[in-house]
């Protein structure tokens, strides 16, 4: 019985006075296990079970160290190439890799998007790709539409990350393709206006490519 | 005042980005990973452009990786008790465990709360805080009320210069 009052959603007259909506039952549930996971103990040190079985322990008593270097390492420094690679900072795991649980972050780069450009039918196209330049396109649905390579030819999905030479996006199949920026053009659509990337003068960081300024003219070819 | 802003579209874009990290845990709490991502991206986009960040975003990120901190999510908050009275508000990430640590104090406010911080565009060139202030840099035994005219300004500079030289 108790589980179930907790469970219950949030009467609409309390709902009012706390301004807190009840998520739905899949979400909740979602919500709970990473909590329960997150704020489980680690058992990896105390494993003594594996402990016991390789090694000699020594049962003598020790006092417990100080830790002399806490004082240095207290401030923030933040993560060396290596122990970005060893945690896997950016990769998504797959578990994770569900076309529906991006939908809402392109319906996010849809408003910002319409935002940025202010898309009216009166605006020139010019005015607008200069703007899409500096533009962020994580969440955005791209296509492939020219490639060196055509197997790469008509990919389409949800672009999740965006590297300096690489872009990653989740396609409908659940799905996680990469493909390269170099020889390719993309092709980004937003309430009918319709924007083609060139890759190969894209290939900067998603970061770097705000403070950077374009070529107007220069030279494409595949 | 939105016109005149000079990195519209970097802001936009800082804030696409924030709510972006926001959105992908929201739905999935699990996939800190991806949130991590946009919020790196926002950092370095701020540092290259110069673009500060208000305290209330950059509280909610970790320093050490860069992950979106949500209490009870992706860190823990707690707090703790140093001496007999002051109290601090301990934020842990739970993926890399830097903790940060804000001291509770009711009467604090943030500089950019603070009115003096908000800059007149009009009286750049005049009696600024930023010029009164280099006065009496120049000269601190001087004790001169501080008047609010240009002209005046400008006479005790020079008066200030020609004592400086003998």
């Amino acid at each position: 019985m108790e589980e179930a009052l907790v469970r219950a959603p949030i009467p609409p007259d309390l709902r009012k006075i706390l301004g807190v909506e009840s998520k739905t039952s899949s979400k909740a549930e979602a919500f709970t296990r990473a909590f329960l996971k997150n704020s489980m103990q680690r058992t990896s040190k105390h494993d003594l079970d594996s402990m016991l079985s390789y090694k000699a322990v020594i049962l003598g008593f020790t006092r417990p160290q100080k830790d002399k270097s806490k004082r240095s390492s207290k401030r923030a420094k933040g993560l060396s190439a290596k122990q970005k690679r060893k945690m896997k900072v950016f990769q998504i795991k797959p578990e994770h890799q569900r076309y529906e649980l991006f939908l809402p972050l392109h319906e996010l780069w849809r408003q910002y998007i319409i935002d940025l450009c202010g898309l009216k039918p009166t605006s020139s196209p010019q005015s607008v790709q200069q703007k899409l330049l500096k533009a962020d396109f994580h969440g955005a649905i791209i296509t492939v539409v020219r490639s060196k390579c055509p197997s790469y030819v008509g990919t389409t999905g949800i672009l999740v990350q965006e590297f300096k030479h690489v872009f990653k996006i989740i396609t409908k199949e659940d799905k996680l393709k990469v493909i390269p920026k170099r020889n390719s053009v993309f092709e980004v659509e937003i309430n009918g206006f319709i924007s083609h990337i060139y890759g190969s003068k894209f290939e900067q960081r998603a970061s770097e490519r705000s403070a950077k300024k374009f070529k107007v003219k220069g030279t494409i070819d595949l | 005042m939105a016109g005149q802003l000079k990195d519209r579209e970097a802001y936009q874009r800082l804030n696409y980005l924030y709510q972006a990290a926001h959105c992908v845990l929201s739905q999935n709490p699990e996939n800190v990973e991806l949130s991590r991502f946009y919020s790196f991206t926002q950092k370095t986009i701020a540092r290259r452009l110069v673009l500060r960040q208000d305290p209330s975003i950059k509280r909610t990120m970790c320093k050490k990786c860069c992950s979106l901190l949500i209490p009870g999510v992706t860190a823990t908050v707690r707090q703790r008790r140093k001496n007999r009275k002051t109290r601090f508000t301990v934020m842990r990430c739970i993926s890399c465990g830097q903790s940060k640590s804000l001291l509770n104090n009711p009467d604090y406010s943030l500089w950019a709360d603070q009115p003096e911080a908000q800059l007149q565009p009009q009286k750049q060139t005049g009696p600024g805080s930023s010029g009164e202030k280099q006065h009496k840099k120049t000269k601190p035994g001087e004790s001169v009320s501080s008047q609010s005219s240009a002209s005046t300004q400008q006479q005790q500079s020079i008066s200030s210069s020609s004592g400086n030289k003998d």
